[in-house]
Parts: C-alpha cells; sequence; structure tokens
C-alpha cells in the first residue's frame, strides 16, 4: 500500500505546515481522469508526466525535481474547486495545472488567483478564461485566434462566395465555435445563406443538410465535436451535397475518420499543432510520447507537454527560497517572461486585455496550423 | 487553531457543498412527506440560482434580497406548474417533473440573458458558512414544526391513502400545491446559495442527473425522519472526498457502498422504528439472562 502511506504522508505534511522538501518543486496536476472529459484529461496528464520525466532525467530544474501532485477533477466545477484548494492549502503546490474545462476554470480559477497561485489552463479554449485574473494562464490556442486564418485560407483556396452554418447550440465549447466564425464571416464580408442547429447526441442531421443544400452555398461551415461532425459530412455526401466543410477545433480528433472515412475529403481545420510539424521539438515529442504510451499523440498531450516545458523554464529563472508565498508570487512574475519552442512551435504569452479596470491574465501568443483532410487523413495545408 | 484554518482552507467549499446538499435533500423531503415523487427540485434549485445570480451581476442587489428573489422565483413557478401536473400520481408524476425539469433546463440553454450554454461567470463569492448553517438551522426547525402540525399530519395522511384523508375532510388539492411550492422554495435557495461560492453555473447543472442526486441522497439517508436526508446528503457528499486515495476506484467503491447501503437497508440508514426495535430487543436478551 505504497500509496496509501504516500499520500499519508503528504496529508500528514500538509497538516503540519511543513514546506516542501528542499530539492522538490511540487506542482499540480489537477485534471478530469474519469467521466466524459476524461478522453481530453487522461492524454494531457500523459504530456504532463512525459515533459516532468524528461526534465527530471536531464537533473531537474536547477538541480531540483520536479514532483507532480496529481488529482482528479472529473470535469465537474464542484470538484475542481475542492482539488484545487486541497492542492493549494494541503499539498502547498508551487502552481497548478488544469482543469480540463473551460467550465472548471470558471469555478477554480477565482479560488487560485485570491489565493495568489497560478492556475495554468492547456485545453481551457473559452472566451474570458483570463479575465479571472492575473495568476489565471493559458497556452491553449482561442478559436479567436484559430478560425480567421481557417477561414481566409479555406476561401481563398476554393474562392468561397458564400457559406451556409451548421453547429450544436447546447454545448459550450461549439457554442462559443459559432460566435467566433459568426464574427469571422461578418469581419470578412463572407454572406451566409443559412444558419441550422443540432443538439448533442443527435444523429440524424438531413433535415438541416437538405435546407443548407436548397441554398446552394459554395462551403459548410461547421462548429461540432467529432462524433456529430462526422455524420454530417458522411449524410452532407449521401445528400449529393459535394462542397467542402471548413470545421472548428472540434474537428481535430481522430474519432472523425472512423465514421466519415474518406466522405471529408477537402475539408479545412485550424489547429494549434500538426503532429508532422517538422520542428525538432515535436519529433522528439511525438516519438517519446508513443514509445511511453504506445499511442499517438494528440494536441492536447502536445499542449500540456509545452506547458510543463514553459513552467520549467519559469522556474529555471526563479530562486527557490522556500518561503512559499514569496516563491508563487515570483513564479507568477517569471512566467510571462518565458518564450520557448516547443511541440506547438514558437509560444509566448500575451496580457489579456483588463476587465472592469483589474489586471487580466495571459493568453498563448501562437499562430495556428490549418490542416486540409486528404486520403482519410490530416495534412498540413502548404497552400497547394 | 493553524491546523484549523488549514483544514477550512482547503476543506470549506466541501463543508458548503454538504450544507447545500442537506436543503436539496429536505426540500425532497417535503415534496415526498406529501406522497409526491417529484424530479423537478433539480430544476427548481437551476430557476433560484440563475435568478439570484442575475440579481447580483446585473442589478447588484444586496446578497440576502438576491437570496430572497432565488426562493420566490421557483416558488411562482412551482405555482404555476403545480396546478395541473399534481394532478397526476405515482410514477406519472414523476413523468411530468421530469419532463417539466428538461423544458427548463432547454429554456436556459437557449434564453440570451442566461449565457445559454456557456453558463453565467463571474459571480461574485457572497455565500459564507453563515448564510448556510442559519438557513439550514431555520430549514431543519420549521420543517419540525411543520412536521408535528395540522399541516404536517395533513401531508402524511395524503401519502398514507389520499382517498381517506379526502373524506376526513382534507384538501388535497391544496396541500399537495404546498408541499411542491415549499419544496420549491427550499431549493431555489440551495440553488442561489450554491451559485454564490462556486463562480459560476450552466445549465447542465440542473438537469436529470442532479435531480435522481437529490432523490439518492434522500432516499440513502431515509424518508422516515429529518435527520436521514441530511445524513445522506453528507455521507454522499463526503464519500467521494474521503476516497480520494483510491484514485481511479474510488468511484467504483463508492457505487458499491450504495448498493451494499440500499440491498441491506431498504428504509435508508436513518429509520428511528428500526433504532427502537434493537433497543427493545437488546433490552428484552439482557433480561432474559438468568
Amino acid at each position: 500500500m505504497n500509496r496509501v502511506s504516500k499520500h499519508f504522508s503528504l496529508a500528514l505534511a500538509g497538516l503540519l505546515a511543513v514546506t516542501a522538501v528542499a530539492g522538490d518543486l511540487k506542482i499540480g496536476v489537477a485534471e478530469a481522469l474519469t467521466g466524459g472529459a476524461a478522453q481530453y484529461g487522461v492524454p494531457i496528464r500523459n504530456g504532463f508526466q512525459l515533459a516532468a520525466d524528461e526534465i527530471n532525467a536531464k537533473g531537474g530544474v536547477n538541480g531540483n525535481k520536479l514532483v507532480l501532485v496529481i488529482e482528479d477533477e472529473q470535469g465537474k466545477k464542484e470538484e475542481a474547486i475542492n482539488v484545487f484548494k486541497k492542492l493549494i492549502f494541503q499539498d502547498k503546490v508551487l502552481m497548478i495545472f488544469g482543469p480540463t474545462l473551460s467550465n472548471s476554470m470558471f469555478a477554480a480559477g477565482p479560488v487560485a488567483n485570491a489565493a495568489k497561485v497560478v492556475a495554468f489552463g492547456t485545453s481551457n479554449t473559452a472566451n474570458g478564461i483570463t479575465e479571472v485574473g492575473p495568476y489565471v494562464f493559458r497556452n491553449s490556442v482561442m478559436e479567436s485566434d484559430v478560425l480567421p486564418v481557417t477561414v481566409s485560407t479555406a476561401v481563398k483556396h476554393y474562392k468561397i462566395k458564400k457559406v451556409a452554418v451548421i453547429y450544436g447550440n447546447d454545448d459550450a465549447f461549439t457554442k462559443s465555435g459559432y460566435d467566433v466564425f459568426k464574427k469571422v464571416l461578418e469581419d470578412q464580408k463572407i454572406p451566409v445563406t443559412t444558419t441550422e442547429t443540432y443538439v448533442k447526441g443527435d444523429v440524424d442531421f438531413k433535415a438541416q443538410l437538405t435546407k443548407i443544400k436548397a441554398t446552394n452555398p459554395d462551403a459548410i461551415i461547421c462548429s461540432g465535436l467529432a462524433e456529430e461532425a462526422a455524420n454530417i459530412i458522411v449524410q452532407a455526401r449521401g445528400l449529393g451535397l459535394k462542397v467542402p466543410f471548413i470545421g472548428g477545433n472540434g474537428f481535430n480528433s481522430p474519432k472523425m475518420f472512423e465514421v466519415s472515412k474518406t466522405a471529408g475529403e477537402g475539408t479545412f481545420v485550424g489547429s494549434p499543432w500538426a503532429n508532422t510539424n517538422p520542428n525538432a521539438a515535436n519529433q522528439h515529442f511525438v516519438a517519446a510520447y508513443k514509445a511511453k504510451y504506445g499511442s499517438d499523440p494528440n494536441q492536447f498531450a502536445a499542449q500540456a507537454y509545452d506547458a510543463m516545458t514553459i513552467a520549467a523554464a519559469a522556474l529555471k529563472t526563479v530562486k527557490i527560497t522556500g518561503n512559499l508565498p514569496a516563491d508563487r508570487q515570483a513564479l507568477q512574475e517569471a512566467l510571462p517572461k518565458v518564450s520557448i519552442t516547443g511541440a506547438t512551435g514558437p509560444f509566448k504569452f500575451r496580457q489579456a486585455a483588463p476587465k472592469d479596470g483589474k489586471p487580466s491574465g495571459y493568453d498563448a501568443d501562437q499562430k495556428p496550423f490549418i490542416y486540409v483532410i486528404r486520403d482519410g487523413k490530416f495534412v498540413l495545408f502548404t497552400g497547394k | 487553531m493553524a491546523a484549523f484554518a488549514d483544514f477550512w482552507a482547503t476543506y470549506s467549499t466541501l463543508v458548503y457543498s454538504v450544507g447545500i446538499h442537506a436543503l436539496l435533500a429536505l426540500s425532497l423531503w417535503l415534496t415526498l412527506s406529501c406522497g409526491l415523487l417529484s424530479l423537478a427540485n433539480a430544476a427548481f434549485m437551476g430557476i433560484g440560482a440563475y435568478t439570484a445570480a442575475l440579481l447580483t451581476l446585473n442589478l447588484h442587489w444586496p446578497f440576502p434580497a438576491a437570496l430572497l428573489g432565488g426562493a420566490v422565483a421557483p416558488a411562482v413557478v412551482a405555482l404555476i406548474i403545480g396546478a395541473p401536473t399534481l394532478r397526476l400520481s405515482g410514477v406519472y408524476l414523476a413523468m411530468a417533473t421530469l419532463a417539466f425539469g428538461e423544458v427548463t433546463r432547454i429554456l436556459i440553454l437557449n434564453l440570451q440573458i442566461t449565457g445559454g450554454p456557456e453558463g453565467l461567470n463571474g459571480i461574485p463569492l457572497l455565500t459564507t458558512g453563515w448564510y448556510i448553517v442559519v438557513i439550514l438551522a431555520v430549514a431543519g426547525y420549521g420543517l419540525a414544526r411543520i412536521r408535528r402540525s395540522r399541516l404536517g399530519r395533513a401531508f402524511e395522511a395524503i401519502r398514507e391513502d389520499e382517498v381517506a384523508a379526502r373524506l376526513m375532510g382534507i384538501n388535497v388539492e391544496s396541500h399537495k400545491l404546498a408541499a411542491f411550492t415549499l419544496g420549491a422554495v427550499l431549493a431555489g435557495v440551495a440553488g442561489a446559495l450554491n451559485a454564490h461560492f462556486t463562480f459560476f453555473i450552466s445549465p447542465r447543472e440542473y438537469g436529470f442527473e442532479n435531480a435522481v442526486d437529490i432523490l439518492t441522497m434522500t432516499i440513502l439517508g431515509g424518508t422516515t425522519s429529518l435527520i436521514g436526508p441530511v445524513l445522506g446528503a453528507s455521507i454522499l457528499t463526503l464519500l467521494p472526498e474521503l476516497m480520494r486515495f483510491l484514485h481511479a476506484y474510488r468511484l467504483a467503491v463508492n457505487g458499491l457502498i450504495l448498493v451494499v447501503v440500499v440491498l441491506f437497508l431498504p428504509t435508508g440508514l436513518w429509520d428511528a422504528r428500526r433504532f427502537r426495535q434493537l433497543l427493545k430487543n437488546r433490552r428484552a436478551r439482557k433480561g432474559g439472562q438468568p
């Protein structure tokens, strides 16, 4: 029962208010490891673990080892708050990675911000996350940074004049994706022939697609999760709709091809990460991940891996004093200065616009990759 | 003291959640005490939460006034939908209230003012332990008084036999409506309190799953007294947290414990009659010894 005793001693250390053993840098990881959001949370945890193991194998940060305290937040807001408080007040970590879902960050972010501890999200794409406060960071690229590039690239490639839109209107992720698409289309002055909606779990989209077909668009913009998006594409082809699709972040999943096979040919998708990106950091990450976990990494694992690298780079510049509040503060001040080239390419932070006069946290300042689907695979779009 | 300050900093939210869940379980206990199997309490919680959150976010009302708003809004809705649906009974009522819950959720999902599927965020932290303690105490005392009053006896009569109760001159419809509405008030207040310490609310928190959670807490604790629902709520809230050291297995163990309780204690954990029986048996055995 090594696990139990380890946990017990951690709790004991927390109760006695003993600071971390000199030489150990305790970092909290709060991700959804069970429940519906585990499909994102588990690769994220793997990404953190891989990066931390590699850093420790190279002698740690300035000779100090990274120790991860991993907790399951189940993708629920109350759990996220509980886990954050446990990590901050009991495990006394330097900073926290997570939580997995944007909704959980809206609930747990204020807790970390009030305690002056960095909360670093790697998968939260919703607008307004970093408005919680200056202790909230993320390296996940917002849809509002990705979609304008996706749309303008596709429009140029296919010479699109007008588009139809379909999106899931009961999901925070797909709805916010739609809001961004809507604004992008207005900005780029592309007329919309019709806007159709569906709800999570729908399997028959023929009614909406028939309407779309009647309006004769040049392309279909779809903000949906992979399961629904794949069905929409297959059914569109079945109805004889041959126009290309333009997808949101939800398309970035191997699940797309399990259902749609090759029906999605020519679909444009934007992503912060490309598995085929030839930069050395990415090639190393893809190979190391596969060797350790036996499966291909996804975007979420890549962003987690990079986030750990970013934190390690910041910690390198911080002089750890053992005074926890001071060390946490120093880390918060060091993070915005970091700029690295990781698995997702060149990265730096950008402070979000202040809200109600209060300072905001830090968003990712990164260029997205544009993919096109060819032969049932995501292929990096290079302009041809 | 340092140890306590540490404990409180870590677990205050958990303790608040126990109080909120206890209020919810009591709200359902009240409707059950009148023989109404209602699955609408999660929706009432949502109505209370959204009303109070919108009042503090947009109109900057003081918290007690917002709480009052969170109590009144679900009561009004309960009065409106209660009149037609409470003619139903048993599983039919469960189905109708379930449908009402779904309608409420989808309405919140599609309204502009509620923020749609993205929910409301940035709700100020206004709930303190005292609010929860005082409201829970008042609710507990009030319910205990109601139970021993004319109203409570009428509820019990209706639950045991509706026809007999009617023959004895009890106005069944208005009593059912009263139980339903009072339950909605408690659930609404619980929602309003919850919204003001979790910073964020979204429609999916008030769906079918939560309706079942509330029902589970009440049934697990036992409905024969007021202690049962509070006990059930406390256990179901604390158990997953206590078993955090089990990591991936904790939800499975959590479920297992529930199954065992339901199999061996079908009337719930807290059953005053069973305790009395146990005590009697023990005394009898002691008396029987030479």
